[in-house]
């Protein structure tokens, strides 16, 4: 695994965001988080981002509306979709919107890894990069 | 026209002069068609996993959550969404029949997902008078049988209220909980201990910390009030938890949530909560789990019950719980509040009362709990005959009027009045009716022991290491399949026993409600094992042989085969278990087998199994015809030589073929593919040469399939045009090849990446041209070397497909390197299946050459191994 992606952590669980913040990082990605989709675009308009993953529930929006609102200003950007909430409408929609996965909570750093990696060859493929 | 021949031509079209500028957009062209198919089939693998583990879940009676459920099944929907997506992309919009499918398939899950047990509309409050059984859905089990016995079997019992299941529905929907105490226990692991502790602590605390709703609150002050107008200002009451579905015949709940006793009105409301609350205690959200109960299958409703003041307190067994057709009653007996006799943390007296009357005492034993307390006195405690008497009348009143043996608590007030403050069903309680000096056999008395004493509290016999439990931090490092060894069985213990193979208690007996969860969960475990927790050291191995009472050093073989037992299905028909059930039936049959079938089409498919199986089969048919339909010679097949052409011919998709080939030869040299994958089968094809039998003529590899495809009366066990010749699909990393050698037909497929998500190996294999009983034998004998090596086999028929996911590149080398081999050696071998002898000597051989294999490979490199071209 060559690339080593910036990653932008959205979730509103100040724990989660912390411990998953330190682990990509001692995996040696860059990380940022945002704990709202109004925060989220905010760091995504830096362009710094190339992987965001997201969860479903946000406290300003709900997290597949937000997906909806990046893939339109940045429909290349690999999203993934990180939940405690596993629905299937929401991961369908997740999917039918652009995301790349749904994954739900707990899940293993390697997993996840693995995941963010899939997740950005086929977002990149499927957009020519 | 031989199908060879139409092959060639379909992949040898008329050459199609092109600039270099189509060339490129046709190589980007397909560069991407490649990576969705890749994508695709990494969507493949993840469902057929995930299909496996939710099938797997169901008949291996391992519990299993609803939050499991739920997540499988969103992950493999949007795992089949993305296929029918990738398909979509592959094919430029062909198939569109599969969305209406998937659409309607989805919308049927989701319904058996979303289904919720009926919610019990009624009244906030119902007082004792006006409860009977009929009303458990609205009070719970233990206060419907309470109201029975007052109401019905003319008991005494405390004055008193029930607070409602549509009370604490409405509490926890006024404040908006349910969603969030779903995700909670989503991203709890159920393994780690802590993680248990700190979700259930953070539940319990979220709704001990919600408002009450005011309609609710005013409910339960007025009931209280009146209650007061009978029994005296500020009158003292127990608050007792009394959960639906507890106490039924099956499942116990034991010992699950809180009863807090004493409680005065100031803390009245928020007393209410806390039981409310304790719904999530840890023990509670872990027995769940075991059982396979959904929070929403468990309403708490809550008793309010004026204290007795209790001279003396106890347990009646209408029947011995060691013996359940026993003819004698078993009065357990403690001076003051009835819970110290169940939480086992007071000195009892147990009396054994013969059933028939005159009531005659057989025999009375003093337990204690431990030496300290029996020093402190309380020695002078015993019933009176005319107490034991009337408990034993009342206990055949109970099991009568309820119709099964019951398991009483109960307290005599400073009147004398007996008052029932529950009676549940015995039924748990199924140890076998033995008597345990008969289980003795010679060996037992050979055979040392470390301790002995004691009572059986639930039988059988385990082996584990020792771990010692006094505190909470014991617990949270308690390692899953250790002996749990405790000085008292408090329920919170209970917390453990899915992860416990047995338990010792120094104090306690059998009505302890460890005890009981441990019968439950058949766990064998002795009380009453005085010094066990010092005699006993921790990571010691030891026997505990419950039915003898004994604990051994190590591992005793003989005492743990007397007591196995199939271990029963914890899950089977909780409404988790059922729910699964119903839901795989949408999703794990196969009905679309043959790809040549007119009902291979969308529109046919019936479940994601389906689905999947059609999305694959498609995309391969779209990257074969890739080449033909852009004339992209570049791509298309040709035909591999060693020393001399074989009959095997490969495509390339990207980056299979050593770079700078010149691209218009037909043919082409094993050492130019640097397909790794590829390679790994080659060598497994190659490495041992075939010898036979049958003695069939054939000259060179591919007479078989010459004579297959030249002889029109053989029927071919798939007819798709694609797969009735041995071609490999290549990249670097990836191969699918589908083979007809002899009369039977396989498909490997393989991707290795260095994301495991994305590796695996799949084989199918089926057909052969022997009769059906000597094909079922070949693939019987496929199916154990096969999972002799890791695989996940299925068998429809004479059909197998194998498959092994998310394993490192190297293990999956050589299982490739197998599949080479035995696409090989099998061949034809069904035609002396008949003989048992021969079916040995062949699985030796073939297990000696596999060995072989793999240890030729570990030596030299692979390329070496290529040498002779396919040539057998």
């Amino acid at each position: 695994m060559v690339e080593k992606y910036k990653i932008l952590l959205v979730d509103d669980e100040a724990d989660f965001l912390k411990i998953n913040c330190k682990r990509l990082m001692r995996r040696g990605y860059s990380v940022e988080t945002a704990t709202s989709c109004a925060e989220a675009i905010s760091k995504l308009e830096t362009g710094w981002p190339t992987v965001v993953i997201l969860d479903v529930m946000l406290p300003d929006m709900d997290g597949i509306a937000c997906l909806k609102k990046i893939k339109e200003k940045w429909p290349a950007m690999t999203v993934l979709m990180l939940t405690g909430h596993a629905s299937m409408q929401a991961g369908l929609m997740g999917i039918a919107h652009g995301a790349a996965d749904y994954c739900m909570k707990p899940i293993e750093l390697d997993e996840l890894i693995e995941k963010i990696h899939i997740a950005h060859d086929e977002t990149s493929s499927l957009h020519g990069l | 026209m031989n199908i060879l021949q139409s092959f060639l031509k379909k992949f040898f079209p008329s050459q199609i002069l092109r600039s270099q500028q189509d060339i490129t957009e046709l190589q980007t062209a397909f560069k991407r068609q490649y990576r969705n198919f890749r994508s695709l089939l990494t969507a493949n693998n993840n469902a057929l996993e995930i299909m496996a583990e939710m099938e797997q879940a169901l008949a291996m009676g391992q519990p299993f959550s609803m939050s499991f459920v739920r997540g499988r099944i969103t992950a493999l929907t949007t795992n089949v969404y993305k296929m029918t997506q990738f398909l979509t992309q592959l094919s430029d919009g062909k198939y569109s029949g599969l969305a209406t499918v998937f659409n309607d398939l989805t919308s049927r899950l989701e319904n058996i997902l979303m289904r919720q047990p009926a919610v019990p509309e009624g009244k906030f409050i119902m007082p004792l008078s006006e409860i009977d059984r009929n009303s458990a859905d609205l009070t719970g089990e233990k206060m419907a049988n309470l109201g029975e016995v007052l109401n019905h079997a003319k008991l005494k019992v405390p004055d008193g209220f029930a607070i409602t299941s549509s009370a604490s529905q409405h509490f926890i929907a006024a404040n908006n909980l349910e969603e969030e105490i779903n995700r909670r226990l989503q991203t709890m692991l159920p393994d780690n201990l802590e993680s248990v502790y700190s979700t259930s602590a953070g539940i319990q605390q979220l709704i001990s910390r919600s408002p009450l709703p005011a309609d609710i609150e005013e409910a339960i002050m007025a009931e209280y009030a009146q209650l007061e107008a009978r029994q005296g200002d500020n009158v003292l009451v127990s608050i007792r938890s009394s959960a639906t579905g507890e106490d039924t015949r099956n499942s116990s709940f034991a010992g699950q949530y809180r009863t807090q006793l004493n409680v005065d009105k100031e803390f009245l409301l928020q007393t209410y909560k806390e039981i409310v609350a304790s719904k999530y205690r840890s023990q509670a959200i872990i027995y769940r789990l075991q059982r396979g109960y959904r929070n929403q299958d468990i309403a708490m409703c809550v008793g309010c019950l004026a204290m007795v003041d209790a001279v003396v307190s106890g347990v009646t067994y209408s029947r011995s719980p060691e013996n359940p057709r026993s003819q004698w009653v078993v009065i357990h007996a403690a001076p003051g509040l009835a819970a110290q006799v169940v939480d086992g943390s007071a000195p009892t007296n147990m009396y054994r009362v013969t059933r028939e009357e005159p009531h005659k005492v057989l025999d009375r034993k003093l337990s204690y709990p431990d030496t300290t307390q029996s020093l402190a006195g309380e020695k002078a405690f015993s019933l009176s005959s005319d107490q034991i008497n009337e408990l034993t009348r009342i206990a055949l009143r109970l099991e009568k009027h309820f119709g099964s043996p019951q398991d009483i608590e109960w307290s005599i007030d400073r009147s004398g009045a007996i008052i029932i403050l529950q009676s549940r069903p015995l039924g748990l309680l199924t140890l076998e009716q033995r008597d345990p000096e008969l289980d003795k056999t010679g060996d037992e008395e050979s055979t040392p022991f470390l301790m002995s004493g004691g009572a059986t509290v639930s039988s059988g016999a385990a082996c584990g290491p020792v771990h010692i439990v006094l505190s909470n931090l014991d617990l949270l490092q308690f390692p899953a399949g250790a002996v749990l060894v405790v000085a008292h069985p408090f329920p919170e213990w209970a917390t453990l026993l899915n992860r416990a193979v047995a338990v010792v208690s120094e104090t306690g007996q059998v009505a302890a409600h460890l005890a009981t969860v441990a019968r439950e969960f058949k766990l064998p475990a002795i009380f009453g094992m005085d010094k066990a927790t010092e005699v006993l050291k921790n990571g010691d191995m030891i026997t505990v042989d419950a039915v003898g009472r004994r604990i051994y050093s190590g591992r005793q073989e003989t005492i743990l085969a007397q007591a196995a037992a199939p271990s029963a299905n914890l899950m089977e028909n909780s409404p988790v278990y059922r729910l699964l059930q119903d839901a795989l039936t949408l999703i794990t049959p196969l009905s679309l087998t043959d790809p040549a079938s007119p009902f291979f089409t969308a529109a046919s498919c019936k479940t994601f199994h389906d689905i999947t199986r059609f999305c694959h089969e498609k995309a391969i048919t779209e990257m074969f015809q890739f080449g033909s339909r852009h004339s992209f010679n570049e791509k298309a097949a040709k035909q591999i030589v060693g020393e001399t052409p074989s009959q095997w011919w490969i495509i390339d998709l990207e980056g299979g073929f050593r770079e700078g080939l010149d691209s218009k030869n037909k043919f082409i040299h094993i050492d130019d593919i640097v397909s790794t994958p590829m390679r790994a089968i080659w060598h497994g094809i190659n490495a041992i040469p075939w010898q036979g039998p049958p003695p069939v003529s054939f000259k060179g590899f591919g007479s078989i399939i010459f004579q297959s495809t030249m002889n029109p009366n053989l029927d071919p066990a798939v007819r798709s045009t694609l797969t009735a010749k041995n071609y490999f699909l290549v990249s670097k990393n990836f191969c699918n090849l589908s083979v007809r050698l002899g009369y039977h037909f396989a498909l490997v497929e393989t991707y290795l990446s260095n994301l495991l998500t994305e590796s695996y190996v799949s084989f199918q294999f089926k057909g052969g041209a022997a009769d059906e009983t000597r094909r079922m034998i070949r693939i019987a004998l496929l199916k154990e070397i096969l999972e002799r090596f890791d695989f996940r086999v299925d068998l429809k028929g004479d059909a197998l497909t194998a498959r092994i996911e998310k394993k490192p590149t190297p293990f999956l080398l050589d299982r490739l390197r197998v599949l080479g081999y035995l696409l090989m050696h099998t061949r034809q071998i069904d035609m002396v299946m008949g003989d048992q002898g021969m079916l040995q000597r062949y699985r030796q051989k073939i297990l000696t050459d596999i060995d072989m294999l793999l240890k030729m490979e570990n030596k030299q490199d692979d390329k070496g191994a290529i040498t002779n071209g396919g040539k057998v």
